[in-house]
């Protein structure tokens, strides 16, 4: 090997890579959305608001600001996160960690009570803002750091335990605002220690206590278990009105659809279509073509997460792109299912589509750490 | 470089299938319910998403047996709002209040109610509708729509009868055709959204209305105008409480005219007529007592009510005498005026009694000692038998709803005074109609009929898709008897009390009646006659019954020339020739025809000569001169005698 040679190896073993393709494919799935918001949006938008194009303006400004935010920080090297900062030498994922339980804190204490459960911060002209969904982001990070720290340890059922009380503060003020976001983030947890450890026997008792926990919950909180049985009976209960349409809205679409913007059912049918139900709009405008497409474009995104997960340069990368990974699952698969009856409602937007400000901003960071980490490997072409 | 270690991936692989298999129950979930469940979800949206607006089907017309419309539609319209349409609901609550003169309040309730649509005024004129169209106010809905309208107004109006706003009939013909007149609303289905706004590009569903089929009646204008003339004169010269009269073919039960006058306008059938109102204003009476009065209006007494008949019911009393074989007509009677029937005497109408009489001088007479003899020789078993078999113990079947039925004696309750009144026509009730249709059957030839006055069914495109048949009796009389009976009762208006229904060159039979209403001596009656023509084949049958006459009440007298004057006006209408005998020819020189001469070439003064010496007519001259050059009608022409010539001179 001459030296001109190692130098060329040395350059194309540092050439990066960076996921095109799961830019692309966030890019799609959001601009689609914005589609599906105008379409879905316009009619209630102009009949409480005069301004058909207000929901749909609103959304494009946090797809831009999102999108702007993804690509800053997938030029930034993701280790940043965890390791100390150059003047006050704090790692940034403690201060994270702070933030969020300062906020929930507050939420929990002084929040603004809309519809039972406070999960608001109002801030004034900028609009409401989730604090729960930042929350998110902390809890994937600080589990992919706490796992990072020592592997190994997670080997046993103490390792997994020890993680699950260090995050359960957070876990608990989140679940007492709103129970979609507490499973999501048990889940993200659950998913990345699964990933991470050598033994996976214990997941199966894991998976027992996490179904005690919902079965306790249920019963403690009785106007969660009214959604059981909205669930058993949905066509007959009267607050299995949204979802009942929401079903006759997807049985309308068949195989083709009715066309994009032709759909009936968002015409004051199903209330509030554009948020968590705009998959059945999608359903009865696009068919069941354009609803399995849509699920695919998701299938896809997760397979690029993945690819970029198991070729992640370091485990903490992995693991966080583990976490995102699990965090965009689980929220289509439980969006879809609520909107399709097989699960009980609960609130869960569905990714980069359901209007949401605070929630396609969350999902574009966690796609900019997931671009950062694949711009971290070094292709060997 | 990968420091990903192979359990880690195998679990990420493990999350990643996981995920993929959640996909394939999502996925299978939406396939369930996007192909298998689809047409009842997608049914249900659908039904949600619709809004029904129903389109009236135009309702069939009633036609006469001429084919004039006597019940047509005309064109309205219904003024509706829809709330949610309504930019500027104070405009809207002015503009309608003045134009469709209803009170402020009542428009802007309707106006300010919250539903998909509300109806403010149905049975607007369409030029108001038009000026409230024209005005172009949001959320405001013109419909064109269609009303009953009676192009005769009051002709025949207790037996057309109306509709009510629903286009459903409320009396007569239009209850009774009702199934057949409707039709069958048509809907358009419109999509709108939640809040009842029609979407603008969606396809409208619609179902055509099918329009009703159209009556053909029996009923004949012309015969039923020159009815209720002859009625209304009679009613307003005897101050009578009301005059029917019954217009019917005798052969086949076709009704031609059905008269009962005061009649009301079926244009306006709720507003009271003055007859009915008697005096007192309408504002001072009670919402019940207007209701009453209004039913009393409409009320058809020909089938609705039930009356004595009195002497016309002879008809039938001679009719089952004949048939019985208990009487000939040599068969001699003696009347002294009265008749004792067990323990009390039963009077004639003649107080000095008719004297010694034959039975055809018994009936032209009216004697009721003849009829009570012959009563009793009949016997009530068999008295009820003929009373049975003639149709009087059923009810006619007319067509009209709310027939009444006959009120008679039972058998074990009649007795030699009841078997007595009985046969002349007392102390039991039957309707107008059935006693035509008994008399029908007497002078038929022994057919019983159904009256009635639906013909065909005709479908909106002119089809004729049913025509009603109607359930005929043969041999309720037997032909002899019947032939007896309608030289009889020719005899009665020949020679008998019904003289006063005789037209000249033709042969008219009938029968009179004056029938004393209950409770008796209180003054009341009912003057009847009941004639038919030509007496030898008949083909017309008149009923006159004038109720309540005030001054001379007799129906030989007041009934019978009202019928004449009716037989006079219809039978040449209805194609029956006049046949002068020798006797009414010498008695009136205008009556018979002639030829006309021909008087061309001849002098003024030969011509004048020629026509006195074989017409009744005038003679009119056209031109100067001497000579006639032109004559008409031409010569050799037959021609009445009362015709006029013209002559042209050079």
């Amino acid at each position: 090997m001459t030296r001109d040679d190692m130098e060329q190896g040395k350059k194309l073993k540092k050439r990066r890579y960076y996921d095109y393709t799961l830019l692309f494919l966030v890019l799609t799935l959001t601009c689609f959305g914005l589609v599906m918001i105008y379409s879905v949006s316009y009619y209630n938008a102009n009949k409480y608001y005069s301004d058909p194009t207000l929901f749909l303006r609103k959304q494009a400004i946090f797809a831009v600001a999102g999108t702007i935010l993804m690509v800053i920080i997938s030029k930034f090297d993701y280790r940043l996160y965890i390791s100390r900062m150059p003047v006050i030498k704090i790692k940034p994922i403690f201060l994270l960690y702070l933030l969020c339980m300062a906020l929930q804190l507050y939420l929990v204490l002084f929040g603004e009570s809309t519809g039972g459960s406070q999960r608001w911060i109002n801030l004034g002209p900028l609009g409401k803002f989730q604090p729960s969904e930042i929350t998110k982001i902390c809890v994937l990070l600080f589990t992919a750091y706490l796992v990072k720290l020592a592997p190994r340890r997670l080997d046993k059922f103490r390792g997994f335990l020890r993680i699950m009380l260090i995050m359960s503060p957070l876990i608990v003020l989140v679940t007492l605002e709103n129970l979609s976001t507490g499973i999501i983030t048990v889940v993200i947890v659950v998913a990345i220690c699964f990933v991470a450890s050598r033994k996976k026997g214990y997941y199966i008792f894991c998976a027992l206590l996490f179904v005690a926990f919902i079965a306790v919950f249920i019963i403690l909180f009785p106007y969660r278990s009214e959604r059981i049985d909205v669930w058993r009976d949905i066509e007959n209960h009267p607050k299995g009105y949204q979802i009942l349409q929401g079903l006759y809205a997807i049985a309308s679409g068949g195989l083709f659809g009715k066309g994009l913007g032709q759909g009936v059912q968002k015409l004051g049918y199903i209330p509030e279509a554009h948020n968590d139900m705009i998959f059945s709009v999608i359903c009865e405008e696009l068919g069941m073509v354009g609803a399995f497409a849509v699920l695919f474009l998701f299938l896809l995104l997760l397979w690029r997460i993945f690819l970029i997960a198991i070729n992640a340069p370091d485990l903490f990368g992995s693991l966080v792109a583990t976490g995102v990974l699990a965090h965009v699952a689980v929220q289509v698969l439980i969006n879809v299912s609520v909107v399709t009856n097989t699960i009980p409602s609960t609130g869960i937007p569905l990714p980069f589509i359901s209007y949401g400000g605070t929630s396609l901003l969350v999902l574009m960071i966690e796609m900019g750490m997931v671009l950062s980490i694949s711009n971290r490997i070094e292709g060997e072409r | 470089m990968n420091h990903f270690l192979t359990y880690q991936k195998r679990g990420l692989m493990l999350i990643v299938a996981a995920v993929a298999v959640g996909m394939l129950v999502i996925g299978g979930r939406l396939a369930y319910f996007m192909i298998f469940v689809t047409d009842r979800y997608a049914q249900r949206a659908q039904e949600l998403h619709e809004r029904e607006r129903s389109i009236k089907a135009a309702r069939g017309l009633i036609y006469d047996r001429n084919g004039v419309v006597i019940a047509d539609n005309k064109p309205v319209c219904t003024i509706s709002v829809i709330h949610n349409q309504i930019t500027n609901p104070e405009e809207v609550i002015a503009k309608l209040s003045e134009i469709l003169e209803l009170p402020e309040e009542t428009v802007r309730k309707r106006v300010e109610k919250y539903s998909s649509i509300e109806r403010i005024r149905a049975n607007v004129p369409k030029e108001t509708a038009d000026e409230i169209r024209n005005l172009g106010l949001d959320g405001v809905m013109v419909d064109e729509d269609y009303k009953r309208f009676y192009p005769f107004e009051s002709l025949a109006s207790k037996v057309l009868g109306f509709t009510g706003s629903d286009n459903q009939g409320i009396v007569g013909l239009e209850v009774e055709y009702d199934d057949y007149l409707q039709g069958t609303p048509g809907t358009i289905l419109t999509l709108t959204t939640a809040h009842g706004l029609e979407l603008p590009n969606a396809a409208e569903n619609r179902i055509e209305p099918v329009d009703g089929n159209h009556l053909h009646t029996s009923l004949d204008v012309v015969i039923q105008q020159y009815a209720e003339q002859a009625a209304q004169k009679v009613y307003t010269a005897k101050e009578a409480n009301r005059v029917s009269v019954i217009v019917m073919n005798p052969q086949n039960g076709e009704i031609y005219a059905m008269v009962n006058v005061p009649e009301f306008n079926l244009n306006e059938p709720y507003t009271l007529i003055p007859e009915v109102l008697n005096g007192v204003s309408q504002d001072s009476l009670t919402e019940q007592e207007i209701s009453d009065l209004r039913n009393k209006m409409w009320r058809n007494p020909c089938i609705n009510d039930t009356y004595e008949p009195g002497s016309a019911f002879k008809i039938v009393t001679a009719t089952a005498a004949l048939e019985e074989g208990v009487v000939r007509l040599t068969d001699r009677f003696f009347c002294p005026g009265y008749k004792i029937v067990e323990d009390r005497s039963i009077r004639c109408h003649k107080v000095g009694g008719h004297g010694s009489e034959d039975f055809r001088q018994g009936i032209m007479n009216s004697c009721n000692p003849v009829f009570m003899e012959i009563g009793a020789r009949i016997g009530a078993e068999r008295f009820l038998y003929y009373f049975d078999k003639l149709g009087l113990k059923s009810k006619t079947g007319v067509d009209l709803p709310g027939e009444a039925g006959s009120i008679m004696h039972k058998l074990e309750n009649i007795k030699a005074v009841e078997l007595a009144t009985m046969s002349f026509g007392q102390s039991f009730q039957i309707t107008p109609l059935q006693l035509m249709r008994a008399a029908s059957a007497a002078v038929n030839g022994g057919t019983l009929v159904t009256p009635h006055f639906g013909v065909s069914i005709e479908n909106a495109e002119g089809k004729t898709i049913k025509t009603l048949e109607y359930k005929t009796e043969a041999d309720a009389v037997s032909a002899q008897t019947s032939q007896t009976m309608r030289e009889l009762l020719e005899a009665v208006v020949a020679e008998g009390t019904g003289k006063r229904a005789y037209v000249a060159g033709f042969h008219i039979g009938g029968k009179t009646a004056t029938s004393e209403k209950l409770p008796r001596r209180s003054g009341r009656y009912i003057a009847s006659f009941l004639g038919f023509a030509p007496a030898n084949d008949p083909q017309v049958m008149i009923l006159v019954m004038i109720d309540e006459p005030t001054g001379i009440y007799y129906g030989g007298t007041i009934a019978a020339p009202v019928a004449g004057e009716i037989f006079e006006n219809i039978l040449p209408y209805l194609g029956i020739c006049a046949d002068y005998s020798e006797a009414e020819l010498k008695d009136n020189k205008q009556l018979g025809e002639t030829e006309v001469p021909s008087v061309v070439g001849k002098t003024l003064k030969e011509a004048k000569v020629i026509f006195r010496s074989c017409s009744e007519g005038e003679l009119y001259v056209i031109g100067e001169g001497e000579i006639v050059k032109e004559q008409f009608p031409a010569a050799g022409e037959h021609v009445n005698k009362n015709s006029d010539l013209i002559l042209y001179l050079e």
